[in-house]
């Protein structure tokens, strides 16, 4: 009977410091940040009256992509006003999350929950701050106390949507994220190191055995393209539902 | 029994063992040791902060990388890259609006040259229908004249043949009557009398004519 003892999460997530106070997920969260300002500054320059081709053409896609599949089913018309912020959301995460299947880089920066919990806190922020700004002090009342429940029941609604606007939003963010990309490299990992194990082992009997894994590897790693993606849109249609609402309770 | 290990160290490593020496450590090289004061490593390994801890490095620079390109997306990337889409969305619809109308005055011209067209077609046909009874009326008149200075010359040739046809029958009558007296003549030896000899040949073609 075969068994597998994994290391510690730690041991495929730790690296070593590049200089002090700056890691790998630092430096793939730097290198996002780049490469999206890199993408739109090369786009913004060209000119806007032509048919867009090459980056421009994937900067405007994914514009209208945030504005026509986040903005309008959430927010409506009157939310366009964030698609900078969701933009920069949805492509920032979007490149954390890809480098977990580049050869040589293999970690995706969400796969740790700093990075997560950090745009998790951002829009917690914006959104607690866009529901005082468009309702004031009611915002805490509108949201502690949503018309239309027996009074009574307040004692109890009152409570449950304090934790659940205030504390879980931000805590669901943040963890639906870093579990999902973190899970997604812990898989990745598995089976790259029982494909090599099984393939350069020295039982005859177990090499072809290998090829398994080696399918798995390679359906999780095209699944992983997938999974980046949808994580990337599901934060940020959620960040968006969330300050859709704090700005417009009727919604 | 064959037990997958993976062992921990500078390089993740995985092996088949067996069962029995799969028990206890197999922690080889170290990559992050624990070091004593003077900065010697003690042989144990750092297990590193919790998973689910946020370093402060990475959220540090996490942070500051998101917030420097949501400004820069913000206050320069995107109006600049939003203003040449406006623009040059702007310019297709105009397009699109130029087309419309272009498209809109054009049906306008074709319904335009369609009316005309059917103006000119009915004043055609009551042209050609005027013509045509015109044309009708003419051929009638014009058949009427011809039939009848056909109907006239006609009567001018029968009479004419007519003329023709008693002359010839009075020549040949004559002649018959000529000859017919002569015979006689030379049968009796006398010259015989013409009347009974002109009647005889008369009711003979008469009746010649008539058979």
């Amino acid at each position: 009977m075969l068994a597998l003892e994994f290391p510690p999460i730690n041991e495929i997530l730790r690296w070593k410091d590049l200089f002090p106070t700056f890691n790998k997920v630092a430096l793939i969260g730097v290198a996002a940040a780049l490469i999206a300002i890199v993408i739109f500054l090369l786009a913004s320059n060209q000119d806007g009256l032509k048919a867009p081709k090459g980056v421009r053409n994937l900067a405007e896609t994914i514009v209208e992509f945030i504005e026509e599949q986040i903005i309008m089913p959430t927010m409506g018309r009157q939310g366009l006003g964030w698609t900078p912020f969701l933009l920069s959301l949805f492509v920032f995460i979007y490149l954390c999350n890809v480098p977990g299947i580049i050869p040589i880089i293999y970690m995706p920066a969400t796969a740790r929950i700093a990075i997560p919990l950090v745009l998790s806190l951002l829009v917690w922020v914006v959104f607690i701050g866009v529901g005082f700004k468009h309702q004031g002090i009611s915002y805490i009342k509108n949201s502690l106390f949503p018309p239309g429940v027996p009074g009574p029941l307040y004692i109890l609604v009152a409570p449950i949507e304090f934790i659940s606007t205030f504390l879980v939003r931000p805590f669901s963010l943040t963890v639906r994220l870093f579990a999902n990309m973190l899970a997604g490299h812990i898989l990745l990992v598995t089976f790259a190191l029982l494909t090599e194990e099984l393939v350069q082992g020295d039982s005859w009997i177990l090499k072809p055995v290998g090829v398994l894994p080696f399918f798995m590897l390679m359906f999780i790693t095209g699944f992983e393209v997938l999974v980046g993606f949808l994580q990337a849109y599901i934060f940020t249609i959620l960040a968006s539902v969330y300050i859709g609402g704090a700005a417009h309770p009727e919604h | 029994m064959l037990t997958a290990v993976v062992t921990r160290g500078a390089q993740i490593e995985v092996s088949f063992v067996t069962a029995e020496e799969g028990e206890g450590e197999h922690s080889i090289d170290c990559e992050f040791p624990v070091k004593d004061e003077q900065g010697h490593e003690t042989g144990v390994c750092d297990t590193g902060p919790s998973p689910i801890a946020p370093e402060m490095k990475e959220v540090a620079w996490g942070a500051g990388a998101f917030i420097v390109m949501a400004l820069l997306m913000r206050f320069f990337l995107y109006p600049r890259l939003k203003k040449g889409m406006d623009a040059r969305y702007a310019l297709i619809r105009g397009g699109h609006e130029q087309a419309d109308a272009a498209r809109a005055s054009a049906r306008a011209e074709v319904a335009e040259y369609e009316s005309a067209l059917a103006t000119v077609k009915a004043e055609a046909n009551d042209r050609v229908e005027a013509a045509r009874q015109i044309l009708e009326a003419e051929r009638t008149a014009r058949l009427t004249d011809v039939n009848a200075d056909i109907a006239a010359k006609r009567d001018a040739a029968n009479a004419e043949a007519a003329a023709a046809r008693e002359a010839v029958r009075s020549d040949i009558a004559a002649a018959v009557v000529d000859v017919t007296s002569r015979t006689i003549e030379l049968s009796i030896g006398r010259v015989p009398d013409a009347s009974p000899i002109r009647s005889a040949v008369d009711e003979a073609m008469s009746a010649g004519v008539a058979q």
